[in-house]
């Protein structure tokens, strides 16, 4: 399947914004980058695992974007042919209500991003069966999200003098 | 009294484990020998990396995201040029490309054969990790003469590699290619394929079948030992390699059947080593003359992708398997905007703790230690006792000893005794 059909098979569902990006390599490599709601997001997922069934789940990148959070899932259709389809759905929500809708149901091999996103950047998921943390310790200081750019995130007073043997001073951190 | 008592015990297995090569922690739930549930604990070696880099401009990432990992110091840069190049719309020149798949290729010979050697040493078979690592250092010698270091040989730049290759390169190269033809991999073939101790102990061992590979994303050589026909390199039709030949290696074109074990994800490092050396002889063959970068100057660099805006995304096969970075830039910052990365161990983690459910606690090093997880080395696992709640600690020499146990009953011959040699720390400074 090449891009511009299964952008076509999306279009007759949803009405999303799209396009096709296009590199400068000896061979030419193509990527379709769609953006989607909150509330189309799942059904669209839905689409593309019917589209095949085996399409691998690869990465989830959330990102503070200032006003909103932003959550990209780049997935790869048909890799067993050459070349493969890569995709990339971008999702976002507002800061006051900072959830999205999981998709453990339809990928299980999300479920570790998700916790990783979920204790990274403070969007919360719905529905996530395990929303334990990973990466982070037991005793990291709740509502604090290290990769946030607004107060929620990491404060200079967190990381002074951490681990930096010359600006020590004495006593300790001030 | 006739009611059959059963009790679960969980068993902590890490942060600082044996066969493993970074701090990442396994809790196991036991039924007697069998394993009935593995829970994974991530971040004992959390540095914070996506953190730093939203701090430093594109240059210094350049080099930051090569310290992730010491093995694979080629593969992070080289994903990281490809996003930003893919980003910013920038050529690279034809010599360049083939020099990073030179580079690429060597680093994938010395990260199996570190691996291959890990597996021997995991069942008790020490004499497999002398061969192979020996075997070892010639490619590392070859890393240095050409790149200046034996790891973190910061080859890449934004828009082709740093160093050329000169006619004596050349010549070590095909020099290197035929030691390892003649001498090293007809005795790696004897050992991983026909060897049958090692088929003994490795074949239906941590089998990852088919759907489950697909259903928990696993990459690399883990997928396409369980049959996964998926190589980032062919379906990504990345850089030269199309021209190159390379073909996804499954078990298959090797043994004729496809069982997802450790034996056969083993097969394809093998399979991969030879299919590495013909990559850089059809490489040297068909290299053009010409430059080597784009830019002249690396402030150049950073004048042009200071006015670039978009996003990028790199991926390439990793030794261990798909490595993704991603990278935004907005306008009049000489930085990323975002960056990250994605390894290739994440992944397959989650899939060999649901591969290691209904298996055997002999079994935990070699199924954990074949797919090669990127992860320092460890030492010692604490078991509690679920019903008296008493502490009772493993050190890595006892976990081996079971492991060897379970050898010995299948060749009784074998002379080996467990004792700590501090594989996988190559960090860590015993070796």
């Amino acid at each position: 399947m090449t891009p511009e059909e299964f952008l076509e098979r999306i279009k007759e569902k949803f009405d999303v914004e799209a396009h096709i990006s296009e590199n400068k390599m000896p061979h030419p490599r193509r990527r379709v980058w769609i953006t989607v709601g909150k509330d189309e997001f799942k059904e669209l997922m839905r689409l593309i695992k019917e589209i095949d069934q085996r399409a691998q789940f690869s990465i989830i990148i959330g990102e503070d974007r200032g006003d909103y959070l932003s959550a990209e899932y780049h997935l790869e259709l048909f890799y067993e042919q050459e070349p493969s389809l890569s995709i990339i759905v971008s999702t976002s929500c507002s800061k006051e209500d900072p959830t999205l809708p999981t998709i453990t149901d339809i990928f299980p091999s999300s479920l570790p991003y998700e916790r990783e996103i979920q204790e990274f950047l403070g969007i919360f998921f719905e529905g996530i069966p395990d929303p334990r943390r990973l990466f982070l310790p037991d005793d990291f200081p709740d509502g604090i999200y290290p990769l946030r750019l607004d107060e929620k995130g990491i404060k200079p007073e967190m990381i002074k003098n951490a681990g930096h043997p010359y600006n020590l001073k004495k006593g300790g951190a001030q | 009294m006739n009611e059959r008592l059963e009790y679960w015990v969980k068993i902590p297995v890490g942060p600082i484990h044996p066969a493993l090569e970074e701090p990442e922690k396994f809790i196991i739930t036991l039924d007697g020998e069998r394993i009935i549930n593995v829970d994974v604990k991530l971040g004992y070696n959390l540095r914070g990396i996506e953190w730093i880099a939203m701090r430093r401009n594109w240059i210094q990432v350049l080099y930051l995201v090569e310290r992730i990992c010491g093995i694979c110091s080629f593969s992070h840069n080289h994903t990281y040029s490809r996003a930003v190049e893919e980003m910013a719309g920038i050529e690279v020149p034809e010599r360049a490309e083939y020099i990073r798949a030179i580079f690429g290729e060597l680093e994938r010979v010395h990260s199996h054969l570190l691996n291959l050697g890990v597996a021997g040493h995991a069942i008790g078979y020490d004499t497999v990790l002398h061969l192979t690592w020996l075997a070892r250092e010639r490619v590392m010698d070859i890393l240095e003469a050409m790149g200046g270091n034996r790891v973190n040989y910061a080859i890449n730049m934004i828009g082709g590699v740093r160093r050329d290759l000169e006619e004596k390169h050349r010549r070590m190269l095909l020099d290197m290619v035929k030691y390892y033809r003649e001498e090293v991999m007809p005795k790696i073939e004897e050992i991983f394929l026909y060897d049958p101790t090692i088929e003994a102990r490795l074949r239906d061992a941590g089998v990852i079948p088919k759907r489950i590979a697909i259903e928990y994303s696993a990459q690399g050589p883990t997928a396409r030992g369980s049959g996964v026909k998926k190589d980032v390199r062919y379906n990504e039709k990345l850089g030269v390699y199309p021209d190159l030949g390379v073909k996804p290696i499954t078990p298959k074109e090797f043994t004729g059947v496809i069982k997802g074990d450790v034996f056969d994800r083993m097969v394809v490092r093998v399979g991969e080593l030879w299919q590495s050396l013909d990559i850089i002889e059809h490489a040297l063959d068909q290299m053009p003359e010409g430059k080597i970068k784009a830019f002249a100057k690396d402030n150049m660099v950073i004048f042009k992708l200071k006015k670039a805006e978009g996003e990028g995304i790199g991926r390439y096969e990793a030794p261990r398997g798909e490595l993704l970075h991603y990278v935004r830039a907005e306008k009049g910052r000489d930085g990323p905007a975002k960056w990250k990365a994605r390894e290739p161990t994440f992944p397959n983690l989650f899939a060999v703790a649901r591969a290691l459910v209904g298996e055997q606690v002999a079994d935990i090093p070699v199924a954990i230690a074949s797919i090669d997880p990127c992860l320092s080395c460890t030492d010692r696992v604490a078991i509690v006792d679920a019903e008296t709640g008493k502490k009772k600690i493993l050190t890595e020499e006892d976990l081996l000893r079971e492991s060897y146990k379970k050898t010995k009953e299948i060749n009784p011959k074998l002379k080996i005794k467990p004792e700590r040699i501090g594989v996988g720390c190559m960090r860590g400074g015993v070796l």
